[in-house]
């Protein structure tokens, strides 16, 4: 970059160069460190709620059993969260596909009702719509305390939904509904390690229920 | 299992990512996110940069591209200079013709996948493959984790703005046209009357000359060397 001979004006740039080498030095152990944290809260988390996960795998099994739906909600990350879970379940790479679908697929739905009548009901909105006495709402939410989850899940009580949420932290909101038949907490306050968990206890679910509806699932 | 048990090589390709990235944000890029099969993974890594998580974190441009013609959306879409993120696995035809296209089309290029196939080396310019399951890294957090570094590590660089002004590219765009023996890859933008036709290549256009080949319609990709489109190359792998 600089002439030979010149270096002495130049002091920055030189000292520029050596730092390129020193910041990927940091970052490499930077994301070391954080997979090592990740994969740490996955671990106590998925055993911490084993037996959680398992109960939650047998009330949903049961009402697939009677022809129920699974809905699945979120916000930003989380919406994509909740649509990864219903391509999981309606189109899996092996076991049996359950009929599942996502409330975040719809932009003309989401705009129409978040437009109109607010974002808070884009969901609990859905719910009256489209859901009956065996169905299933599973929400997402890395803090808990998303009111269009807490607003969807309190309209899937009345109507006899099952309720599953997700969340980090310390359950938040979701921890005082008293509209969750299931909640998964994420111990952290890491939005980002809280969602990587929630999708391992997403799957671990899935795993669960496609065990207990006789589908071999094993993976490596 | 996963990510967390991955070397420190690996590790070291999610940095030198994350640099990219970043340097190509702070020349005003666009990140691109596909994942024909997963299109949840393509939203979320869109959404990460766009709206973050953190409070008073920049919002990036960054979007997804979900729907039938990635290749030609991408094509329409991306400018010179963008960064295009995969998250698919080795067999995806899309995304390796996408990867195929993208030095024409002056893109810097991340595929994340998993599984026990991967793409041929030099595929991408980064390519950050998980050893572990395929249904763990898509539905179990494993990709979500890889792009979750991305983000946070591009927020890190961000804080030495010395390191990121503009890198002279070691690519097609640096190499010099009368001088180089090797061929700048290119796409066929238009055929032009006189044995002539318009290319793109790093993104630029330019007309060439191709008396020596059997030049493709718009779409194709050639070799072009001091003004001649000196090969043609195949779309197959």
């Amino acid at each position: 970059m600089t002439p030979e001979g010149t270096g002495f004006l130049y002091p920055f740039i030189e000292a520029d160069e050596r730092d390129a080498a020193g910041l990927l030095e940091d970052l490499t152990r930077s994301a070391a460190a954080k997979a090592a944290d990740s994969g740490r809260l996955r671990t106590a988390t998925l055993a911490g709620l084993e037996a959680a996960i398992e109960r939650a795998a047998e009330a949903m099994a049961r009402r697939f059993e009677r022809g129920g739906r699974l809905f699945t909600a979120g916000n930003g990350g989380s919406a994509t969260d909740a649509a990864a879970l219903a391509a999981l379940f309606s189109g899996p790479p092996y076991g049996r596909p359950l009929p599942a679908r996502s409330l975040v697929a719809d932009e003309a739905v989401l705009s129409a009702l978040g437009n109109d009548v607010g974002f808070d009901l884009v969901f609990s909105r859905q719910v009256i719509a489209f859901a009956g006495p065996d169905d299933m709402v599973v929400g997402f939410s890395t803090s808990g305390s998303s009111v269009n989850l807490l607003l969807a899940f309190e309209e899937a009580r009345r109507r006899g939904l099952l309720t599953l949420g997700l969340a980090g932290h310390d359950g938040g909101s979701m921890a005082a509904s008293r509209c969750l038949d299931h909640l998964l907490v994420v111990p952290s306050s890491s939005v980002h390690r809280v969602q990587e968990t929630q999708d391992a206890l997403a799957l671990a679910l899935w795993t669960a229920l496609q065990r207990l509806l006789g589908e071999t699932v094993a993976r490596r | 299992m996963g990510a967390r048990s991955q070397t420190d090589g690996w590790w070291r390709d999610v940095a030198t990512s994350a640099l990219t990235i970043a340097r190509r944000f702070a020349s005003g890029a666009t990140l691109w996110s596909i994942s024909p099969s997963w299109p949840a993974h393509a939203r979320h890594v869109a959404v990460e940069f766009v709206h973050p998580v953190i409070v008073g974190k920049r919002a990036l441009p960054a979007t997804c591209l979900v729907g039938r013609d990635v290749v030609a959306a991408l094509r329409l879409a991306a400018r010179a200079g963008d960064v295009v993120v995969a998250v698919a696995p080795a067999d995806d035809g899309d995304v390796a013709a996408v990867m195929r296209h993208a030095p024409a089309w002056g893109l810097h290029t991340v595929w994340i996948g998993a599984g026990p196939w991967r793409p041929a080396p030099g595929a991408a310019d980064h390519v950050l493959w998980l050893d572990t399951d395929v249904v763990d890294a898509a539905y179990g957090g494993g990709f979500v984790l890889v792009y979750h570094l991305l983000w946070e590590l591009t927020q890190v660089c961000f804080e030495h703005p010395g390191l990121l002004a503009a890198v002279p590219e070691t690519g097609a765009e640096g190499m010099c046209v009368t001088c180089s023996d090797e061929g700048r890859l290119a796409e066929v933008v238009a055929v032009l009357p006189g044995n002539r036709a318009s290319v793109r290549s790093a993104g630029r256009l330019e007309d060439v000359d191709v008396t020596l080949i059997d030049v493709p319609s718009p779409g194709g990709l050639v070799l072009v060397h001091a003004g001649s489109a000196v090969a043609v190359v195949g779309e197959d792998t």
